[in-house]
């Protein structure tokens, strides 16, 4: 724990950079952390809705703001004009001849207590409207992907039942396509949410307790560009220590690009050098929580959920490990540098995490940083 | 034993029944807990002040973020409403003093051991750590199996108890005691506020206690009924707590529309505009406020009928509201505002009140709420609610009402200078979280990266928070100046007031009332000194007699005992060894202290 006063230090450091940083105005320094530019155009700014579900929030957002908007004035300019024109000094106050004891007034209390019931018809309306156009289970279209969403302490699994396919953490998407999350949890409760995707949808642990939300997912912003657009995620319910830590990613593709994505998922990891042999091999100690695909840890995997009750790994599949862009639910790039401090002790990155230290000897932890990093990257 | 106790002296305030001294202990105590949640929410804002900032440990985090919460609703809102509930409501109806003066000392001793505990968890490094809701499963013994949710748990419960009863206390005051002529629509407003806030407390307080005794069961005994491991549900929790839960947002903000209503009408020298509509209103947004819990619950799968029904009963809820805030605007128009403290305090609380109901309406649809749940854009508007509103019309409160309870003025430069730091600094705190949740900044992070383009608001808000602090200092050296310094008399009728606690003298004597007043009119005082062209008449004071005349109730020990000994019974399951023993003599100690109440001369 550093001493607080080099926090304040820090804080008063930061704060005239700031201050510096808006006099210089918005827009001139897109990069500066701190500019209003970067801070109004954000990687989880929920006003820029992609999907029809995020757009048809926004829709009933845009008006509720207007509504919001008369009101706050209808308040504000009668309550500051009021205060003004009717304000007497300390001196004269208690001495001049009261102001007519007005008790009330039936009707303008009548027309007060109607048009805010008006106004809230313009709100209520579309909010309905938006409510309905969320299809229940049994209305999700026939052709509309299916993917599980699960919650762990503290990172994301997604399933695609359709394809066999489970990843951790990133979840790839094709572009407009109809997709449909059957969300729970695997622990506590946990809410999924890509705010350019839309709202959130809680996470709950238990038998039969499985939310669904369905959207169609949007077109590629930037079509031009390969390996596909990265939106972000985030959990958004308080979930124990790490509940800050508990991000991901959601990636675009298109939708070719999906297709091999979705294949080349399959492929096993192409081990080529000594030094990930030798990961290989090291990663036999990992393969009681982690997965990947075409090797002896899925086997494994297989005979520990045929037992009754089935047991489940307590880590996230690392199939397609290499190809991620960031490691530890979504909160550091996949750096060598970063992979090492992770594996060297897990805690120290995300606080009670489940994931102990094996106490790996340096060398070892370089060869499943080779293994990991390099063997399981698939190229789509 | 009762008769020979002290008149001063800590043994008289331990011992004393009477109903200002009690609500003085509340306010005191209730700011002791204020200077508890401000240091846990300075230290908040320091944490998030920069990005990936180490200052505090995640755990740390989750329990400062769980405490401040807990501390603001439970140990400074709602006791500081409570004093004023204490000290007002035999002056403003016109008796001696409440209906139960016994158990209003119990009530109070039930409160302070509660709210001691709770915070004692910092002592021994278990502050809870469950959020202000205590959401289960995180909150099982599964997933938090150290004692810390005990603390919350047994906390709240042991607060909720002493809330009962004090509001059962309450609501058979007003009913049973108001002085002759004070017929239902001729009560002060505030007591109006206060009379249906005990209403929402005796309907929702046994919810979350039932709630909290299957959390218990649950720790304890591994029942599971908010378990999936056990075949429970974690939603069941939270329906139970927003049943609560949201009925005590109004518990939180009727008192406060009290105070304000109250405070408006004597510096504008006008009645309150439409008082039998504001009376209404109040009962209904009680009412309505038991119908909207689920909106808390939106982002859990309601479905979308659920969904669609209670956000419209959400924005029904704006109705009564919006009407209560144009009746006050309308109660300034045309009045003759003096700019005292209390009153900026209490114009204020318009302006940030409304603002906060405005984005109250935004939530109230799901598909916005969908967005913003759990976001800091929420934390916004509560703030904005309960801060904003809630405790600017609190201190307020403070500033219309200490000269009658102390007899002096408060300082009114130094309560101005205080007021402008808060406005500042609340504003500069809570603004720009609308835009942090906008940019979908969640609620409760430990820390948060630096390339979310949520570095410069977050700085904004913590400087905001020091401004606010200061405003808080300034209170301090305010009171410690007025009191030590005394230079500013108040006489009876200091503001020329409008309700029958100003026909008392500054500090009320012991008993009251000595002549029983009768009322003829709302507002009735006003009428008795002024006439309706507005010509001055000369109103008849409350005279001064000998104390000795007058039956009071006798000081008694058995309140602190009495709480004491549940308090015994609570800390029995803080033990895994002893602890039954210990909470059967807890239990003990609660009979005996019961059976020695009951044959006390009273």
């Amino acid at each position: 724990m550093k001493p607080k006063s080099k926090a304040m230090g820090r804080v008063a450091c930061l704060l005239s950079a700031s201050i510096a940083s808006l006099l210089r105005g918005a827009g001139s320094f897109d990069e500066h952390p701190y500019s209003l530019s970067a801070s109004f155009k954000t990687p989880m700014d929920t006003l820029a809705g992609l999907t029809d579900w995020a757009q048809g929030i926004n829709y009933v957002y845009a008006i509720t703001t207007v509504v919001v908007a008369i009101v706050f004035l209808a308040v504000s300019i009668p309550l500051v004009y009021a205060i003004r024109r009717f304000r007497v000094s300390d001196e004269e106050w208690g001495t001049l001849v009261p102001p007519k004891q007005v008790h009330g007034n039936a009707i303008l209390e009548f027309t007060w207590t109607i048009i805010p019931v008006i106004l809230l018809l313009f709100i209520a309306v579309p909010t309905w409207q938006i409510i309905f156009r969320q299809p229940e289970k049994h209305q999700v279209p026939a052709n509309a992907m299916r993917i599980e969403v699960i919650g762990h302490q503290w990172w994301w699994e997604f399933r695609y039942p359709e394809l066999g396919i489970t990843t951790a953490n990133e979840l790839h998407l094709p572009e407009k396509t109809p997709v449909y999350f059957e969300i729970s949890s695997a622990d506590v409760i946990h809410s999924f949410w890509v705010p350019q995707f839309g709202g959130k949808m809680d996470a709950l642990p238990g038998k039969g307790a499985e939310n669904h939300l369905f959207f169609t997912t949007p077109v590629l912003q930037h079509p031009e560009k390969k390996g596909g657009e990265y939106y972000q995620g985030q959990c958004a319910e308080l979930c124990g220590l790490s509940h800050a830590l508990m991000r991901f990613e959601a990636v675009l593709h298109e939708k070719a690009e999906f297709e091999r994505w979705a294949t080349v998922f399959h492929n096993p990891p192409v081990v080529q050098t000594d030094l990930e042999k030798k990961g290989e091999q090291v990663f036999m100690q990992c393969m009681s929580c982690h997965t990947i695909e075409k090797t002896p840890s899925a086997d494994l995997e297989k005979q520990l959920l045929a037992m009754t009750p089935p047991a489940h790994k307590a880590g996230p599949n690392l199939t397609d490990f290499g190809s991620r862009r960031m490691i530890a639910a979504g909160t550091r790039h996949n750096t060598a540098e970063n992979f090492h401090d992770w594996v060297h002790d897990p805690s120290s990155i995300k606080p009670g995490s489940k994931m102990v230290s094996l106490g790996l000897p340096q060398a070892d932890i370089e060869a499943v940083a080779a293994y990991l990093r390099y063997s399981t990257a698939k190229t789509y | 034993m009762a008769k020979c106790l002290p008149n001063t002296g800590v043994i008289s305030w331990i011992t004393t029944v009477d109903h200002k001294r009690i609500g003085i202990m509340y306010a005191v105590s209730a700011f002791f807990f204020l200077l508890c949640g401000g240091i846990e929410a300075l230290l908040m804002r320091t944490q998030l002040a920069i990005p990936n900032n180490t200052l505090v440990t995640a755990g740390t985090f989750n329990s400062l973020v769980t405490m401040h919460g807990t501390t603001m609703i439970f140990l400074f809102v709602m006791p500081l409403s409570a004093a004023f509930f204490n000290f007002l409501t035999p002056l403003m109806i016109g008796a001696p003093d409440v209906a139960f003066p016994r158990m209003n000392a119990l009530s109070y001793w039930i409160f302070l051991f509660g709210g001691l505990l709770l915070n004692f968890s910092f002592v021994v490094r278990l502050a809870p750590d469950g959020g202000w809701f205590n959401y289960a499963n995180l909150t099982g013994k599964a997933f938090s199996p150290s004692h810390a949710i005990d603390f919350w748990v047994f906390g709240v419960q042991i607060l909720g108890l002493a809330s009962l009863i004090a509001a059962i206390n309450f609501l058979v005051t007003i009913l049973n005691m108001r002085c002759k002529g004070m017929t239902l629509l001729k009560m002060p407003i505030f007591i109006w506020t206060t009379l249906v806030t005990q209403v929402l407390l005796i309907l929702a307080l046994p919810v979350i206690t039932v709630a909290l005794v299957m959390m218990t069961f649950d720790r304890t005994f591994g029942t599971g009924f908010f378990d999936p491991a056990g075949g429970g549900q974690v939603i069941m929790w939270q329906h139970f707590f927003w049943i609560f839960g949201h009925p005590e947002v109004y518990i939180l903000i009727l008192p406060a529309m009290g105070i304000v209503s109250e405070i408006l009408p004597t510096f504008s020298r006008k009645p309150l505009f439409g008082y039998t509509v504001m009376v209404y209103s109040s009962c209904a947004i009680g009412f309505l406020g038991f119908a909207v819990w689920a909106h808390h619950m939106f982002t859990t799968g309601l479905g979308p009928w659920a969904q669609a029904l209670f956000s419209a009963a959400t924005m029904l809820i704006a109705v009564p509201t919006g009407v209560k805030i144009f009746n006050w605007i309308s109660t300034l128009w045309g009045g003759q505002i003096r700019f005292t403290t209390a009153m900026l305090f209490a114009m204020s609380f318009i302006a940030m009140f409304t603002f906060g109901g405005l984005s109250g309406v935004m939530h109230s649809s799901p598909p916005i709420d969908s967005q913003h749940q759990d976001t800091y854009f929420v934390v916004a508007h509560f703030h904005y609610v309960l801060y904003g509103g809630a405790v600017m019309a609190l201190f307020g409160g403070i500033f219309y009402w200490f000269p009658k309870v102390f007899g002096y003025y408060l300082h009114e430069g130094m309560g101005k200078a205080q007021f402008w730091l808060y406005m500042l600094g609340f504003n500069l705190t809570f603004f720009p979280m609308h835009f942090l949740g906008m940019q979908g900044m969640p609620r409760r992070v430990f820390t948060y990266a630096g390339d979310q383009g949520w570095n410069l608001w977050n700085l904004v808000a913590t400087s905001g928070s020091y401004v606010t602090a200061l405003g808080g200092v300034m209170f301090v050296v305010n009171i410690v100046y007025t009191m030590a310094t005394k230079k500013k008399k108040a006489p009876a009728d200091c503001w020329d007031g409008r309700t029958l606690e100003w026909s008392l003298a500054s500090p009320p004597p012991e008993y009251n009332f000595a002549v029983d007043p009768e009322v003829k009119n709302l507002d009735d005082w006003w009428h008795q000194k002024y006439t309706h062209d507005g010509r001055r008449l000369t109103p008849r004071y409350q005279p001064d007699v000998d104390p000795a005349t007058k039956h009071l109730p006798h000081p008694s020990f058995w309140p602190i005992i009495l709480a004491a000994g549940l308090e015994i019974v609570a800390i029995g399951f803080f033990f895994d060894e002893v602890g039954h023993y210990i909470s059967v003599a807890g239990l003990v100690v609660t009979l005996l202290a019961t059976y020695g109440w009951i044959f006390e001369e009273a």
